[in-house]
């Protein structure tokens, strides 16, 4: 059974896990402050490049992270600071726009010494001092079901870093949002003026949130990186739109959503694309096909999700049942 | 219900109050053509219940936006306890002492009746991003917190429906929600826009009872109202707004029988249906 | 409450694009100057090249080729602005309809860039003498119906797909209260399942639509192609109708109508719905003419030509004032204008970002638009 062991080493791959940090970064985003980010591959690009660039001109990994981080928290102060007061939908086409300006500058012709234009940074030139503090041996290695190299790209260590980095992640989204603070975003989310009359400082709050997830999302870049290599456009606006459909999947404004979100959504993903193929002869689709089939259903799954179950798997029904 | 300090005051627009909490001068708004706000002075006497009346339309929640800074003037100043208000964000005004509730409730839907009592509290150091990731920092605050909105919530008759979502209350609870959450802050002065606009007027009695023993407390009370006979009811003195101006003030049992004041109302109600007020 | 920019956050979104562009510019001096050091004659020949592949394979490339404007004659800052205003004109097409819709539903329509690829996509599905098929169908088929039939049949299928979205998806969307933001995650869905549709049924190379070669001509300091000229002309005969439309007859002045206030247009006996169907379908034949026009333009087209312009729509949209679909029209002019002038100055691989800067900058200082009028708040 090919295609099970297929799904299950999907579910825990490092794309897996950085697709679940970018959405946790959106959790933050959408689900407690209500923001739409529509640029959330804009952060995790800049994640990508702050780390990658900083490590391929010699510097240590801790320096690059903080780079990474850096960025995204510039990028966020500085995409916030003029928008947090434009209105919910303009806000999105904002953050779409400018997302697909750092993707524009980053495979720029002009920017070819610093991002390597539209080739982008192959992943030799920045994962070997990750790779070098790997603790597993340096070849496959097996663990219960799953097979996975020690070391290198999609390796056992980075699935571990990715993962703890999930957990790590999913423990502060849980304490933020049951403490005051988050208390304070989601009152934000469900009317900022009310909030604004209590006496909170509603720009400040929505800014946080925009600067954290956008964070977690440059996180989310450096994991995805790693396990693959820094590709401008591997970051458009799909990306943003699966990130968007895999959180609403599992639930946004839930602890666990974008975790199950995520494993679902690339599960479903290989799973689809498997049965496809074992079900529909070649002649209807061919394997060029797949992609954009399975593609097809990810979209509609997206308009059904918000159509018939806006609150996701593990949404509660009720907070979603009244209509003001 | 007469109460001495206005016994000096003399009943005409804009009249001067021995102990003004809130002095307006030259506040003006318009939308395009349309001249929503236009007063030259007013004053509201520290520690009184004062009622704003008007028709529909007068500028009576504009007014409301623009002294809580939800709305820009085009001109004016207005000061709060002597400092000026002018220009200050809706949060800095509710943190000096100056808290308001909306005609059109905004419950917050999605949290809890419980939450929505807390979120309207002050000094909680768990507010901050820093401070919220260390519980122990913040958990006795929370707990007092709690305790108040316990408190106000029985007040108010919503205890039983402290963990409901906010957004299954009725039109009514919403308003006494909405109010309550305002106490949270133990306000100087509370803005209340049609407080009693939807509640049942069972409940009305006793929310009446609570605006009263608000002043008990010391707090400041301003509040718009449709309904004459619960201003006549609490209100130490009422100011008549229409078109935009302040046409009267005075005493509650002598301001309606002002001429202008009639002629004000007959000649809004004319093309106004008052079936729709308080809706 | 008030939503409305106060002057401060206009200082700041002019602090933010100044520092912005300054920093742009400065990177990409540098990394011109770095360019020019390469001793290497043929390391820059490689890299030009690769542009160019690049701009083949990646990019919808919506300029005649820059390398023509050199011939004799011509004045390149003048073949700029007219290839603008030509792309300009080809894109308020697709942007009116947009615009349309966000009027009369206050949708912000994700799905409508795809609209734009869909007619060129069926034009070429009619068009060429290549076999195709349909998606999970086994046979190949070769229809090779002349051009202008193959354009007319695309736009009526494409105006048949605006009525069946809105018979089967968006009214019943409305008519459940669905909120405007989840209706735009919804149009997201659309536009991410309608892209990848496209590819799996046309393929992910480019295309030409019509084989035939333009030829160019001299009129005065620019050069002009046949096609060009003919798809100039339709264009603003097009705009011309819609305009006619929207001003002279009884059902374009209820559109209008339903665009100011759809409660009181209810209420005084408009059709609201009847009339939204109409704007659905009118958005999407519009949209399917102009990616006709627009892979004549650029001989070739591709099945994310739309995705590509869909924020240049925005920009456009909301330069010109949501809503209002003369402004759309302006709004294009204006982003056709600006996009193709700086690759006077920039690389062409940065003139979408430009566009993109000019949407960013116009949402954060007029949200408005130039030609709307201020919003009533509250
Ligand atoms: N944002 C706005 N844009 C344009 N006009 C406005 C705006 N807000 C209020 N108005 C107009 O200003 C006038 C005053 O409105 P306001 O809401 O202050 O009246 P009000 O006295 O509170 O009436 P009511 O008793 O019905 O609540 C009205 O004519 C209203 O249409
Ligand atoms: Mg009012």
């Amino acid at each position: 059974m090919d295609l099970i062991y297929d799904i299950l080493r999907e579910a825990i791959a490092p794309t897996t896990a950085a697709f679940a940090l970018a959405a946790i970064g959106l959790n933050f985003h959408f689900g407690l402050t209500g923001l739409l980010n529509m640029g959330q591959a804009g952060f995790m690009l800049l994640g990508m490049y702050g780390y990658a660039i900083t490590v391929r001109e010699g510097g240590p990994i801790w320096l690059g992270v903080i780079v990474a981080i850096a960025c995204a928290a510039v990028f966020g102060l500085i995409l916030g600071w003029p928008t947090l007061k434009l209105r919910g939908d303009y806000l999105a086409i904002v953050t779409i726009a400018a997302a697909e300006m750092i993707r524009y500058l980053g495979r720029s012709q002009n920017l070819n010494d610093l991002t390597g234009a539209s080739t982008g940074i192959r992943g030799n030139d920045f994962k070997g001092s990750f790779e070098m503090l790997s603790p597993f041996p340096d070849s496959q290695v097996t663990f219960l079901v799953w097979t996975f190299h020690g070391t290198r790209s999609t390796s056992w260590w980075l699935l571990v870093v990715g993962w703890t980095l999930v957990a790590l992640m999913l423990l502060m989204y849980w304490r933020l949002s049951k403490s005051p603070w988050g208390r304070v975003l989601k009152g934000i989310r469900e009317d900022e003026d009310a909030v604004r009359s209590l006496g909170k400082n509603v720009y400040s709050y929505k800014m946080q949130a925009l600067v954290i997830g956008g964070v977690i999302g440059a996180l989310a870049g450096i994991i995805w990186a790693l396990g693959a290599s820094v590709q401008p456009d591997s970051m458009g606006r799909p990306t943003t739109f699966w990130i968007w459909t895999l959180l609403l999947l599992g639930g946004a404004a839930t602890i666990f959503g974008p975790v199950l979100g995520s494993i679902l959504f690339w599960g479903s993903l290989v799973a689809v694309k498997g049965l496809a193929s074992l079900l529909i002869p070649e002649t209807l689709l061919n394997t060029q096909e797949l992609e954009p089939f399975s593609l097809t259903l990810v979209g509609i799954t997206l308009m059904c999700l918000v159509i018939f179950r806006p609150q996701g798997i593990l949404g509660d029904k009720k907070e979603l049942a009244f209509n003001d | 219900m007469t109460d001495d300090v206005f016994a000096s005051v003399p009943q005409e627009p804009g009249a001067p109050k021995p102990d003004p909490i809130v002095v307006a001068d030259n506040v003006h708004r318009h939308f395009g053509g349309l001249t929503a706000v236009d007063v030259k002075h007013f004053e509201v006497q520290r520690g009184a219940i004062t009622a704003l009346i008007g028709p529909n339309g007068a500028g009576k929640s504009t007014f409301f936006n623009l002294l809580t800074g939800f709305d820009k003037p085009q001109t004016g100043d207005w000061l709060f306890n002597g400092h000026s208000l002018k220009g200050v964000s809706p949060a800095k005004v509710a943190r000096a002492g100056k808290v308001r509730t909306f005609q059109l409730t905004k419950a917050l839907s999605r949290m809890t009746v419980l939450e929505n009592m807390r979120l309207g509290a002050s000094d909680q150091s768990g507010e901050n991003f820093f401070v919220a990731f260390a519980k122990p920092l913040w958990k006795d605050r929370e707990e007092e917190i709690t305790a108040k909105a316990h408190v106000l919530l029985k007040r108010f008759k919503l205890y039983e429906k402290k963990d409901d979502y906010a957004g299954t209350l009725s039109g009514g609870q919403r308003k006494l929600l909405e109010m309550a959450r305002a106490l949270m802050s133990d306000p100087e002065m509370v803005m209340l826009d049609e407080p009693m606009a939807g509640v049942n007027p069972a409940l009305t009695e006793s929310l009446l009872d609570h605006i009263v023993q608000l002043k008990q407390e010391g707090v400041t009370v301003l509040f718009v109202e449709h309904d004459m006979h619960m201003v006549r009811r609490i209100s130490d003195w009422v100011v008549v707004m229409a078109e935009g101006r302040i046409i009267a003030e005075g005493p509650p049992h002598t301001v309606m029988q002002n001429t202008e004041v009639q002629e004000a109302y007959l000649g809004a109600h004319m093309d106004t249906d008052l079936s729709e007020e308080g809706s | 409450m008030t939503k409305r920019i106060d002057r401060r956050a206009i200082v700041r979104a002019l602090i933010v694009f100044v520092v912005a562009a300054l920093a742009v510019f400065a990177v990409s001096t540098i990394g011109s100057t770095a360019m020019a050091d390469t001793p290497d004659a043929a390391t820059a020949v490689a890299q030009t090249s690769a542009i160019h592949a690049d701009a083949e394979t990646t990019e919808a490339e919506v300029t005649v080729d820059d390398t023509a404007a050199d011939a004799p004659g011509t004045n390149r800052i003048a073949q700029n602005v007219f290839n603008g205003l030509v792309f300009g004109l080809l894109l308020a097409l697709a942007s009116v309809g947009l615009s349309l819709i966000y009027g009369t539903t206050g949708l912000s329509n994700f799905a409508h860039g795809e609209q734009v690829s869909l007619g060129a996509m069926l034009a070429y599905f009619f068009a060429t003498q290549q076999p195709v098929s349909l998606p999970l169908l086994p046979w190949e088929f070769v229809i090779g119906w002349p051009l202008w039939l193959a354009a007319i049949a695309a736009i009526v299928v494409a105006g048949g797909t605006g009525w069946l979205q809105d018979r089967f998806l968006w009214s019943k969307l409305r008519k459940r209260g669905v909120k405007m933001v989840q209706q735009m995650i919804v149009s997201i869905g659309l536009s991410l399942a309608l892209l990848n549709l496209l590819q799996w049924w046309i393929g992910p190379d480019r295309l030409r639509v019509s084989i035939a070669i333009e030829e160019r001509r001299q009129v005065g300091p620019i050069q002009l192609g046949d096609t060009t000229a003919v798809s100039i002309a339709i264009s603003i005969a097009v705009l011309l109708a819609v305009a006619y439309f929207l001003l002279r007859t009884r059902l374009g002045r209820a559109t209008r109508a339903v665009s100011d206030n759809p409660a009181l247009a209810a209420a005084s006996g408009i059709k609201v719905d009847a009339i939204i169907r109409l704007v659905w379908i009118m958005a999407a034949s519009l949209a399917a003419l102009g990616g006709i026009l627009m892979a004549l333009y650029d001989s070739g087209t591709k099945f994310d030509v739309g995705a590509k312009l869909l924020l240049l729509m925005f920009a456009a949209v909301t330069l010109g004032g949501l809503g209002q679909p003369f402004g759309a029209l302006v709004g294009s002019l204006v982003i056709g204008v600006v996009v193709e002038t700086s690759t006077l100055w920039l690389g062409p691989d940065l003139k979408y970002a430009t566009a993109l800067a000019i949407l960013i900058l116009v949402l954060l200082v007029r949200p408005q638009g130039i030609l709307g009028r201020a919003e009533r708040v509250g």
